[in-house]
């Protein structure tokens, strides 16, 4: 006991030099063991590649495609209409906070700020000055490919002072859409001259889950956004569309569907691998209704609604038939052509029922779906088509814009048919048409014949066409339509509050988040559906 | 020297040469009632030797002649007694009240006399805990201390609790106090809370205490009191002191039994003369046609309709199809609440064993609760054990162990806030003619769609049987049946807390202690979204795992001594802390054997992982100088380095101050009803850091997934697309205060009065502020601002009647003022990160520059120039743009008013507690009036007051872009007037402040009646002690200005408070508690 006593004091002065001063092994503390302080830029790439389509790299590869893809533009433009759920704020012109602000969020937040990290650590005095070169104008490509979106739904957004929070820019100003619009295409141009083979690899061939690092194809798909978004100001700025036209067409845009940009899906985890899109239909997981517009239907088929020959050989792939659909499985009512039939958008469910004169119709019986096999988890998802490069070019040689258009208007237009009707294999290979099939339709609906309708200009033609090429990509669909005014959609809704006016939306509103937070925000006469963005006439 | 010289002579004459033994015995009884106390200590002063009193209070000794006699038993005041030549003494004990020299167990469980303390602390004794319970021991403060404002976040039996004490000093984290269990820091990790998008509260560290262990808990409620834990006090501290062994005869067995019921406290007042329906066009090929409230008249419209009561006035048909596709009579179905919520139940059993010599003495305790709560399959079970022991090895060595260890099983938490999983939010939503148990579908699997369900109704509904039988065109409005038999939400805790010190006495004046307190919990959480659930039909399964653990070492050299009239009291020491945190999860989507909900049979799956560590170095000490015992200078600095901000920036000194004066003691000319007199007064300076380990320094890594074989990366903190910008120069908050307090007492002690004002100031706040998401990232943190906390604390306590009926009351109040000084130099308001904006959109939460912490801000109607109200042509109200400050949810006051009375045997007391002041703006209120529930909704419909509107509508704007406008006055019609009532919720054009309401209450919080069988009938029996009470908790709202939803409901304990959205309804308790000792 005695020894003890002696040790404790011992003891105590002991922990008195322990605790309190040990410091060195504090700092260590805060060191994370799971990150680092340098990440290889094609990890970072990557990610941004998943994210153009579905924002997997972020995690919820369903929220922006639901709320704005299809909640909003797929409605407006009359390609799915819907009685309820997320999709029926198209529909009704409604506003949801989260249909006006998802795209916006995810947007800068997911593929925006990994692509301009990719694109600041690979240039001047970044930790990876000069290297990964491809990586960095791919990146630059799809960085402009992304601000254009914004500013195409949002007009006036942050842009040159966007994304560089980590530098202390918590709070950035707002650019007119005439000034990033330049920039961009200006952006474009030069990516294009800055990818090359003889650029280093650097990982960028294993990083590209799009092209697997094929460089050509980089720069076709550069130049075909190139051409789509100098003929998104040929309206305002005739000049600057036809000089980038010519540079497009110059240097070499999409020449055939091998060339159509794809993100692939799969199914590892359903919140960042599945496709997005396809779960948001997904009777197992999203649930939202699937039935396709009367505007829809009509046009798929044809000029005679009572007969199978006149019909687009897409009706019966956009279309799976008039189906139950639920976990338990798809089972078709009806796949006869000649019974599709589609929901007039914007009427209430009991409307279209004294409409129809069917009292009390289950819609799920009386109305086509959407095909299922365009909409398994592990689906691609389409980015950009060649079919739109035609049609663009087509509209190009009608109106005159830009120069070095190889072929006629109507070349173009019936390559753009062509590969609009035959894109769809990637989803299922049984969904081919064939040659054969896309001639008989050019012969029946020939270019200048009227169309469709048989009253159609051919700018209209084109219109309508390079609206039914978009299914699935709503979102451009609706840009074509509010710059080209075709097709020309009837807009309606039973709705007793239209936040439009019964207008079809022209504009995204902006977050109200964005508004409360950001001390720089000063859009505030244009944050509403209504007001046209700048290239399409509006004061900015 | 003198001291040792003292005591050696104190010895010497104890053991002089006895003159003579002689047997005193003698029998010993309480004053009050004359009747014998067993187990009285008897001890011969100056000496070792002694007896118990027997089960008849009797005792014999062999007493040297002239010897004194101490009698000492807990609760009763010590007594001595020369013997002289006596040789039998009968003593009557007197009951202990308040002494003036009472001790309180200060910070860093150092015992200091009160009246040395220059700030105040309150204490709360332990038997307030026990006799009506709460499962989170912090809930039970509720109402008892002045100055700390206790919520319960409505979220369930197992739910977490948001204690403020003194108002919110910090922005951001969670504003909670430190939790110390016998003086070492313990957790008090919240596990997850439901936000804006729903979700559950997964509850938080105090529900593993065991209310039996606690001896008392004392509030350090200010930076002086909680000064010497430096960085982690400045939300003041909770001092939990645990009950010890004490030496007694053989040992002592105490149980006890609380059996209580428990019921919803439906607060409810909704329509009941409209049903399911809505406004359609009366001719449907006419859109123009007027519309008109008509029932369902096909299942797809009652499908759709799930949710909506616009219909016609009951009754007005004679049958209506329902969502089933059943037709069923369209009149009252009666209350659904009675039919689905239960009559919980909550049985708690408690064993304790008590025993020891003077060298050594343990407790023993162990304790089983069981929950079944008012939702089927919700509950909480806990067991706990405990076991604590003191020992002495000789004069010098002390040693002091303990460990607790709790296993806490939570339920089927239940989902609160947004729709999915929450039941509560589905039985709000039932039409008048809707009978919930019609919602049950499949009798053998409760919510799930018949198997003998028709193909037609599977078509409208898109499901399958077996799947959720919804009874609404949402998916993510799920039916109460399904959520409460098929969900499963389910936690499981193991915690330990242990604490082992040594203490060693150099000498009677020098002593040094070392401590050395672990706090582990592993937490094992499993949530099964079932298959066929509405909006997840796949199912899924997330289970994790997580590990935390802190430990605490410190030690001390402490100083005790007395110079004259000088009295020091000092220490100095140090303290080490660890934190370490791990989490494993795993979530799987999807069953390949359908319907067999097992981790190993998802079919896909990710997983996730996580791991902090952090810790805080600590140096401090503390002197007391005391003068003759009515003058205290007590000054104390503690000095911390933290792991989480960088070296250029993380050590911080913190320093505190004051005095205390005993004025009673010395001015003698004072009056003879003033008993006692002090003022105090304390300046203190403590800190606050609110950073997570790892979020100074920019990194990046790889996601937990990659895509196809490609690997995936970002930013380490900015996953998602809410990511927070490392900020390497954060600086930790300091928080000064200032407090001054008198402490007075009357008439004997009769009535006491202590009033404590307090000013304090934060700043170098850390706050996660939110960016624009422009910049790339959601938020970052930054050293900002400062804000203010000023207020004053009452406690009044008295004693009207003392004898056979005793009447003690005692009201504490306290007003706390609170304003947000400053941001950063260019930015005046910030939303509050984390949940600052509730499901409905239309309200932001935020800090305002000149306004209280967590100012409510919405849009309002809109106004002309000369003060018109602005509706539209339509009749509905046109709203701001902008969203203006309407409110916060900071309560202006706050306070209890405790009543005990006793008349022998009996026993009555009631703790009424009220805030007044704060708002609380509620969702569901809004929800319900868009649903055409909320009785408002009335207003306008056929054959009902009509809704009429008087204003101006815009016509245009001027040639200067100005707005026109031209009046308007209209009475709307019914189908307008549902648009009118349905636009005022709505996100984007609600008018916030019609659901704005005043969140002031007073409720009857807790009662108990019991009855103690006087030990006279108990001499006979086993039992020395045997007690039985009523008992009651959240009994009554007294008082409340918001209809439908309780005034406190809230569905985080975060601080966006003030917002209500369909969070767990309030929950009365009732029952019996049961006491006995053998």
């Amino acid at each position: 006991m005695n020894y003890l006593h002696k040790l404790i004091p011992f003891l105590f002065g002991l922990m008195l030099m322990s605790l309190g001063c040990d410091t060195e092994n504090l700092h260590e503390r805060n060191v994370d063991p799971q990150s680092v302080s340098e990440m290889d830029l094609n990890y970072m790439f990557s990610a941004a590649e998943l994210s153009i389509a579905c924002n997997g790299g972020a995690g919820n590869n369903r929220y922006v495609n639901w709320r704005s893809n299809i909640g909003m533009c797929a409605g407006a433009i009359q390609q799915i209409t819907t009685f309820g759920s997320i999709s029926e704020n198209g529909n009704y012109y409604r506003h949801q906070e989260d249909v006006a602000a998802s795209f916006f969020v995810y947007s800068y937040n997911d593929q925006l700020k990994n692509l301009s990290e990719v694109i600041k650590q690979s240039g001047e005095v970044g930790y990876a000055e000069g290297r990964y070169k491809n990586t960095r104008e791919a990146s630059r490509i799809l960085r402009a490919f992304s601000y254009f979106r914004l500013t195409d739904f949002y007009g006036a957004i942050p842009y040159f002072e966007a994304n560089k929070g980590i530098e202390g820019n918590f709070f950035p100003t707002y650019d007119n859409q005439s000034i990033i619009y330049p920039h961009l295409l200006n952006e474009l141009d030069e990516a294009v001259a800055g990818l090359s083979i003889s650029n280093p690899d650097d990982g960028f061939k294993n990083a590209d889950m799009l092209y697997q690092g094929d460089i050509s194809k980089w720069k076709k798909f550069g130049n075909s956004l190139m051409l789509r978004y100098a003929m998104r100001v040929s309206n305002v700025e005739p000049g600057m569309a036809a000089s980038y036209v010519s540079k497009a067409v110059a240097s070499g845009v999409f020449e055939s569907n091998d060339d159509n940009l794809w993100v692939p899906m799969t199914l590892q985890w359903l919140w960042a691998n599945y496709n997005g899109l396809s779960r948001a239909f997904n009777p197992g997981d999203g649930g939202n209704e699937c039935w396709l517009s009367e505007t829809l239907v009509n046009f798929l088929k044809g000029s005679n609604p009572s007969a199978v020959a006149d019909d687009d050989p897409r009706l019966m792939i956009l279309s799976g038939g008039i189906a139950r659909w639920n976990s338990g499985g798809w089972d078709p009512i009806d796949t006869d052509p000649l019974s599709q039939l589609g929901v007039p958008p914007g009427y209430y469910q009991s409307e279209v029922e004294a409409m129809l004169n069917k009292p009390g119709l289950i819609a799920e019986e009386t109305f086509s779906r959407i095909n299922y096999l365009m909409l398994d988890n592990d689906d691609p998802y389409m980015i950009m088509n060649h079919a739109e490069v035609e049609f663009l070019l087509a509209e190009a040689l009608e109106r005159g814009i830009g120069s070095g258009i190889n072929g006629s208007a109507q070349s173009h237009y019936e390559a753009g048919v062509r590969s609009a009707m035959q894109m769809y294999m990637p989803y299922d290979p049984s969904l081919i048409v064939s040659d054969a099939a896309v001639d008989a339709y050019l012969a029946t609906y020939p270019y200048g014949g009227g169309g469709v309708t048989g009253a159609e200009s051919n700018l209209e033609m084109i219109g309508w066409q390079m609206w039914a090429s978009k299914f699935f990509n709503w979102w451009e669909a609706w840009c074509d339509w509010r710059r080209m005014d075709f097709p020309p959609l009837i807009a309606h809704t039973s709705d007793v509050s239209p936040v439009t006016g019964g207008s079809i939306p022209v504009r995204l509103p902006y977050p109200s988040f964005e508004v409360a937070t950001n001390s720089n925000f000063n859009q505030g006469d244009n944050n509403n559906y209504t007001s046209p963005v700048w290239w399409d006439g509006g004061s900015e | 020297m003198e001291k040792f010289l003292l005591i050696s002579t104190i010895c010497i004459i104890a053991f002089l040469p006895l003159k003579g033994q002689q047997t005193v015995s003698g029998k010993v009884t309480e004053q009050n009632e004359n009747q014998a106390v067993p187990g009285v200590n008897v001890l011969i002063e100056g000496t070792k030797l002694g007896t118990v009193t027997n089960a008849d209070g009797n005792y014999s000794l062999e007493v040297p002649v002239n010897g004194t006699l101490v009698f000492t038993f807990v609760g009763f005041r010590d007594q001595r007694i020369n013997v002289g030549n006596r040789t039998i003494i009968d003593v009557a004990l007197e009951p202990e009240i308040a002494e003036l020299n009472e001790v309180v167990i200060t910070a860093l469980s150092i015992p200091r006399d009160v009246k040395a303390l220059n700030y105040s602390v309150s204490e709360v004794s332990g038997e307030n805990f026990t006799e009506a319970r709460e499962n989170n021991l912090a809930n039970a403060l509720t109402g008892r201390v002045a100055g700390v404002n206790v919520t319960n976040a409505n979220g369930g039996p197992a739910s977490s609790t948001r204690v403020i004490i003194r108002g919110n000093t910090a922005l951001q984290g969670r504003n909670q106090p430190l939790y110390v269990v016998d003086g070492v820091p313990v957790l008090n990790n919240d596990f997850g809370q439901a936000g804006m998008w729903g979700g559950a509260d997964m509850g938080d560290g105090m529900s593993s205490i065991n209310p039996d262990d606690i001896e008392s808990i004392s509030v350090l409620k200010g930076a002086n009191a909680a000064a010497l834990y430096g960085a982690r006090a400045a939300n003041g501290v909770i001092n939990v002191i645990t009950k010890k062994g004490r030496d007694r005869k053989g040992i002592g067995v105490e149980f006890s039994s609380n059996y209580v019921f428990e019921t919803v406290y439906d607060q409810r007042d909704y329509q009941r003369q409209y049903g399911q329906g809505d406004y359609v066009a009366a001719d449907p090929l006419d859109p123009e046609s007027p519309r008109i409230a008509v029932a369902p008249r096909t299942q797809a419209e009652a499908y759709g309709w799930g949710t909506n009561s616009w219909g016609p006035r009951l009754r007005s048909v004679d049958n209506a199809i329902q969502f089933d596709g059943v037709t069923r009579p369209y009149s009252d179905a009666g209350d659904n609440w009675n039919r689905f919520f239960q009559t919980g139940n909550t049985l708690t059993n408690t064993l304790v064993f008590t025993g020891g010599s003077e060298k050594q003495n343990f407790r023993f305790s162990i304790s089983d609760l069981r929950n079944n709560d008012i939702i089927p399959n919700t509950g909480f079970n806990r067991q706990n054990l405990s076991f604590s022991t003191n020992a002495k090895f000789g004069e010098k060595l002390t040693l002091t162990a303990k460990v607790l260890y709790s296993r806490e099983e939570a339920n089927n938490r239940p989902f609160v806030s947004d729709s999915p999983g929450n039941a509560v939010l589905a039985m709000h939503y039932i039409p008048a003619n809707i009978n919930v148990y019609d919602y049950k579908g499949d009798p053998k699997k409760l919510g799930a769609i018949p198997p003998d369900a028709p193909e037609s109704s599977l078509s409208i509904w898109g499901k399958s049987v077996g799947e959720e039988f919804q009874q609404v065109r949402n998916n993510w409005h799920q039916n109460p049946w399904w959520v409460a038999n098929q969900y499963a939400i389910d936690d499981i805790k193991h915690r330990i807390i242990t604490s082992g010190q040594l203490r060693y006495d150099f000498t009677d004046f020098l002593y040094a202690q070392g401590r050395i307190g672990l706090d582990w919990l592993a937490r094992r959480e499993s949530q099964l979204t079932p298959q066929g659930t509405g909006y997840l039909l796949s199912g899924s399964l997330y289970d994790y795992q997580k590990n935390i653990s802190e430990i605490n070492m410190d030690y001390l050299i402490g100083f005790i001594d007395s110079f004259g009239p000088i009295s020091v009291n000092a220490f100095v020491g140090g303290n080490w802390m660890q934190r370490q945190a791990e989490e494993i999860s795993i979530a799987g989507e999807g069953f390949n054997v359908p319907f067999f909900e097992a981790l190993n049979n998802t079919t896909s799956r990710g997983w996730g992982y996580d791991q902090r560590e952090e810790g805080i170095n600590s140096l401090f000490g503390q002197a007391e100088i005391g003068y003759n015992g009515f003058l205290y200078l007590t000054a104390s600095a503690r000095n911390d380095w933290f792991s989480v901000l960088n070296p250029d920036y993380n050590s911080i000194l913190y320093p505190s101050a004051g005095l205390s004066f005993v004025f009673s003691d010395i001015i003698n000319t004072l009056p003879s009803w003033l008993s006692f007199g002090k003022l105090r007064g304390s300046w203190a300076q403590v800190g606050n850091v609110t950073v997570q380990p790892y979020q100074t320094n920019l990194t990046y890594e790889l996601l937990g997934y990659d895509h196809d074989g490609y690997p995936l990366a970002s930013f380490s903190t900015a996953q998602g697309t809410t990511g927070l910008i490392p900020n390497p120069e954060l600086q930790p908050l300091l928080s000064t205060e200032v407090e001054f307090g008198i402490d007075v007492r009357f008439l004997d002690n009769r009535i006491g009065l202590d009033v404590t004002y307090y000013d304090q100031k934060s700043t170098d706040d850390i706050m996660q502020a939110q960016i624009s998401r422009t910049s790339g990232f959601g938020s970052t943190n930054v050293n900002l601002g400062e804000m203010k906390n000023e207020g004053f604390e009452v406690l009044l306590n008295g004693t009207p009647f003392n004898g056979p009926f005793t009447w003690d009351i005692s009201l504490n109040f306290a007003r706390n003022t609170n304003e947000v000084v400053k941001l950063t130099e260019d930015v005046d308001e910030l939303v509050i990160p984390q949940f600052g904006q509730p499901r409905n959109r239309n309200v932001l939460i935020k800090h305002i520059v000149g306004q209280p912490f967590g100012a409510i801000t919405g849009r309002i109607q809109r106004v002309s120039a000369d003060g018109q109200p602005v509706f539209f042509a339509d009749g509905r109200m046109d709203a701001t743009t902008e969203f203006v400050v309407i409110g916060n949810g900071n309560p202006d006051w706050t306070g209890g008013l405790n009543n005990a009375l006793s008349w022998h045997n009996w026993n009555l007391s009631f703790l009424i507690d009220f805030k007044i002041g704060g708002d609380i703006i509620s969702g569901t209120n809004m929800r319900m009036t868009a649903a055409g529930l909320h009785k408002q909704t009335l207003i306008g419909r056929e054959g009902e007051t009509p809704l009429t509107i008087s204003g101006v509508t815009q016509t245009g704007t001027d040639s200067e872009g100005e707005p026109t406008f031209a009046p308007i006055e209209m009475t709307l019609t019914p189908a307008e007037a549902q648009a009118y009532w349905i636009s005022s919720q709505s996100d984007n054009e609600g008018i916030a402040d019609m659901y704005l309401y005043d969140a002031s209450f007073a409720k009857l919080r807790q009662l108990t009646f019991g009855y103690g069988f006087p030990r006279k009938l108990l001499s006979k029996t086993p039992f020395v002690d045997l007690s039985l009470s009523f008992v009651g908790r959240n009994l009554f709202v007294l008082w409340k200005n918001i209809d439908n939803v309780d005034p406190e409901s809230s569905y985080n304990n975060f601080n966006a408070q003030g917002i209500d959205y369909f969070s767990y309804p309030s929950v009365r308790s009732y029952g019996f508690n049961l006491k006995v000792g053998f």
